[in-house]
């Protein structure tokens, strides 16, 4: 009888185990979702930014989609994941989004491992407003053939962003030799360094421009505006095997690096100035630095916080930090010969050319609903979600009928990148690779103004040097592509 | 004589005072962190937060839509609690057997998890892994909870210690009045083993608790998250809620530690056996 009672209670103890840990909530949350019965709506899981779900757009877009498509049958979930969820990870075991919202370097990562899919892009209604500039950023060419992987949304630049009070007073008179009602500083790079050396003559506890020097996407101005490139091309496509960092006049940019350097503190080294930039900014400790977009909000909420903490209610405090806090282009003109001290008057210029980027959707290869994917993509980003974006997050749209009503800042980007100031982050998976080759060697020259207060020689004061560390950022990218990746 | 004395005192004293306060500073310092205003942890002066309020506090129970902290908190207690238990359960009974019971296999056992236990647990971490996928286990609170107990085992050594210490007179007066083997597991082995089950509960609830690693590879979902893989997933501008986050997940140890101390006590066996 013991026995019995014994085996019984030990079969009831695995059963209940065994329903613990059953399927139940647990079931693949999204692409491998398992196949629905013909009355259950297909569940399609969307992965967006941090940002859209913080200022409620996702809850907008999901909502307004679910309107939409309630007689159809097709119902969008939020993913609920961490916005750099690892699709290659979690895809193929069914724990992917089906729909996901990433920069193009990101999404064409994806796409070169097959684990978006290939898209029919001139069915959907953005197709004829996105410019084709924003449509190659998703291009994959494969054995001739040319596949895109991803629907632009928008597009994004670094940004200059600075206080409004903290301009000099008599800057028409002192800062503005053209009269055209835009500050020097804002124009070219000579009087911004000259205004942040100002600054910290009259107070040497602030600063005049700061950013992370060792940032390839922030301090690209100086890698990027003086005929180097990233990735050659061949046959009309990205040549990973081509590096180009050190190619044309790149070595006057880093010395421009080098130089700005000296005006900022050690924390350009490293990522200090990226952490700390909205808080600096709000206290006044810089006058501007440098970020994308997307942040804007987080500028004006520390700024708001300042003005607070001084007493000053929350909607007036808010106010006052929009009405304050400016986002522009960086200055468009840096100093052919790469030297920041000269007077303006007589420079020679080239123009910046910054990294940008271009966010969109992918679909996940895992997906058992193609078509529900599709459908929701086209939604997402037809005219009226994507002015809906605008209008919530800031952002730069890439739907050229959108961007001519949205403002200043979309058609600034748009114009940039018509002109060329903006180099697009190659949409290939060797993007990947150059991001810490290129931070420890412009870690390292910013570095070198700070090496004499350490007692150490300085590494890089003859051209010879500057151009070998270029040199050593195209043979480390290089190997890091095609040695140490396999 | 007096001198010497007075000199040990001071100095004893003395490192001890730097000691705990070399110890102390960080903790200090992140607890007046949770208390900054701005959030930031660049809005200090010299060490300290320039403005303090209780808004990282306020948040963190409140302003959930990004980051639910109560629900990782209630996520973190479901899988320490079961950890727990069930872990202490199975190293009490591994550790009993491995010390009162003598089988062919013992020796071998032993040093099996003596070796075993001497590599780093992340390194079958893709073996985890897939076995979690196989077994459906991915996004679930039980699988940490099983992993967890059904590792605890591994670690039997100090408990195995504790019942070698018991007099094994105990047991055989047991063995001699027709005790059987569950009996005298039930009736004599544990109530004279109170310390170290509550310091084996202690520790298996604590390990599940901070672990971040295995949490952060096997649950996908945000409203799964543990509170360790939530607060490294805290955006770079919220370090006052991550602050009081890291203060305020120490309180359910300490008060834990506060109500299972009375049993941590030692020399409970004394007398319990005339030798």
């Amino acid at each position: 009888m013991k026995q019995i009672i014994r085996m019984t209670a030990l079969a009831l103890a695995l059963l209940l185990l065994c329903a613990g840990c059953g399927r139940g909530s647990s079931a693949p949350t999204g692409a491998g979702t398992a196949p629905v019965g013909p009355s259950e709506p297909i569940v399609l899981h969307i992965l967006e930014n941090d940002t859209a779900k913080a200022e409620g757009y996702l809850d907008a877009l999901i909502a307004a989609f679910n309107e939409a498509y309630a007689g159809k049958g097709i119902q969008a979930v939020d993913a609920n994941m961490d916005e750099y969820t690892d699709l290659a990870l979690n895809g193929p075991y069914g724990y992917g989004p089906d729909v996901l919202y990433q920069a193009n370097d990101q999404l064409m990562k994806y796409a070169e491992d097959r684990h978006i899919l290939p898209l029919a892009i001139e069915e959907l209604d953005c197709y004829e407003s996105t410019p084709e500039a924003a449509w190659d950023a998703f291009r994959l060419s494969v054995d001739g053939s040319v596949y895109f992987c991803g629907v632009p949304v928008n597009i994004q630049e670094p940004m200059l962003f600075y206080r409004e009070d903290m301009m000099p007073e008599n800057w028409q008179a002192e800062w503005d030799d053209d009269q055209n009602g835009t500050a020097d500083f804002f124009e070219n790079w000579c009087d911004l360094y000259a205004y942040s050396a100002s600054i910290r003559e009259s107070d040497p506890a602030r600063y005049g421009f700061m950013a992370s020097l060792n940032n390839l996407y922030l301090a690209s101005p100086f890698m990027l505006s003086y005929g180097s490139y990233i990735f050659g091309e061949k046959d009309g496509a990205v040549d990973p095997s081509d590096v180009g960092f050190s190619a044309g006049n790149a070595v006057n940019g880093l010395s421009a690096l080098r130089q700005f350097a000296a005006l900022m503190n050690e924390g350009c080294i490293d990522d200090t100035i990226t952490l700390n930039r909205y808080e600096k900014l709000a206290d006044g400790s810089y006058f501007c630095t440098v970020s994308t977009p997307d942040t804007y909000s987080l500028f004006v909420g520390n700024l708001a916080n300042h003005y607070m903490g001084e007493g000053m209610g929350e909607d007036e405090a808010r106010a006052r930090a929009e009405a304050n806090l400016k986002m522009i282009e960086l200055p468009a003109k840096m100093p052919a010969d790469g030297d920041l001290s000269q007077d303006s008057a007589g420079a020679q210029w080239v123009d910046t050319v910054v990294m940008g980027g271009v966010n969109g959707y992918g679909i996940s290869s895992y997906t058992k609903h193609r078509e529900a994917c599709m459908e929701f993509v086209d939604f997402a980003t037809g005219y009226e979600m994507i002015q809906t974006r605008v209008e919530m997050l800031g952002i730069a749209p890439t739907r050229q009928d959108v961007a001519q009503v949205s403002g200043d800042t979309a058609d600034m980007i748009f114009d940039s990148l018509a002109s060329g100031r903006i180099c697009l982050m190659p949409s290939v998976k060797a993007v990947d690779q150059i991001w810490t080759p290129t931070q420890t060697v412009m870690g390292d020259v910013a570095k070198d103004p700070f090496r004499a207060a350490q007692g150490e020689p300085q590494k890089y004061g003859t051209t010879e040097a500057l151009q070998a560390a270029l040199e050593t950022i195209d043979k480390n990218v290089y190997d890091a592509i095609h040695t140490l990746a396999g | 004589m007096k001198w010497k004395r007075f000199a040990d005192f001071i100095l004893t004293h003395a490192v001890l005072i730097v000691v705990c306060l070399i110890f102390f500073f960080p903790i200090l310092w992140l607890v007046l962190a949770s208390f900054s205003r701005t959030g930031s942890i660049y809005d200090l002066s010299g060490f300290f937060p320039k403005a303090f309020s209780l808004s990282g506090y306020q948040t963190l129970f409140t302003d959930t839509q990004m980051y639910d902290y109560p629900n990782w908190l209630k996520n973190t207690l479901f899988v320490a609690v079961l950890s727990s238990l069930l872990g202490t359960i199975l190293v009490i009974l591994t550790a009993y057997t491995i010390s009162r019971f003598q089988f062919r296999t013992r020796k071998v056992l032993m040093k099996s998890t003596l070796v075993l236990s001497m590599f780093p647990s992340f390194m079958g971490m893709t073996a985890v892994y897939l076995l979690m996928v196989n077994f459906g286990l991915i996004n679930q609170l039980w699988s940490l909870v099983l992993i967890y107990a059904s590792g605890a085992p591994m670690g039997y050594l100090v408990q195995k210690g504790y019942f070698d210490s018991i007099s094994s007179s105990v047991f055989e007066a047991a063995r001699l009045d027709g005790a059987s083997n569950f009996t005298i597991f039930r009736k004599i082995a544990l109530p004279l083993s109170k310390p170290i089950i509550v310091y084996t509960a202690l520790t298996q609830f604590a390990w599940p608790w901070s672990d971040f690693i295995l949490p952060n590879l096997l649950l996908k979902n945000k409203d799964l998250w543990t509170v360790a893989v939530g607060l490294m997933h805290l955006d770079e501008t919220q370090f006052t809620r991550f602050a009081a986050g890291s203060i305020f997940i120490a309180v359910p140890i300490v008060i834990l530690y506060f109500c299972l101390s009375g049993f941590l006590v030692t020399g409970v066996t004394a007398g319990a056996a005339k030798e």
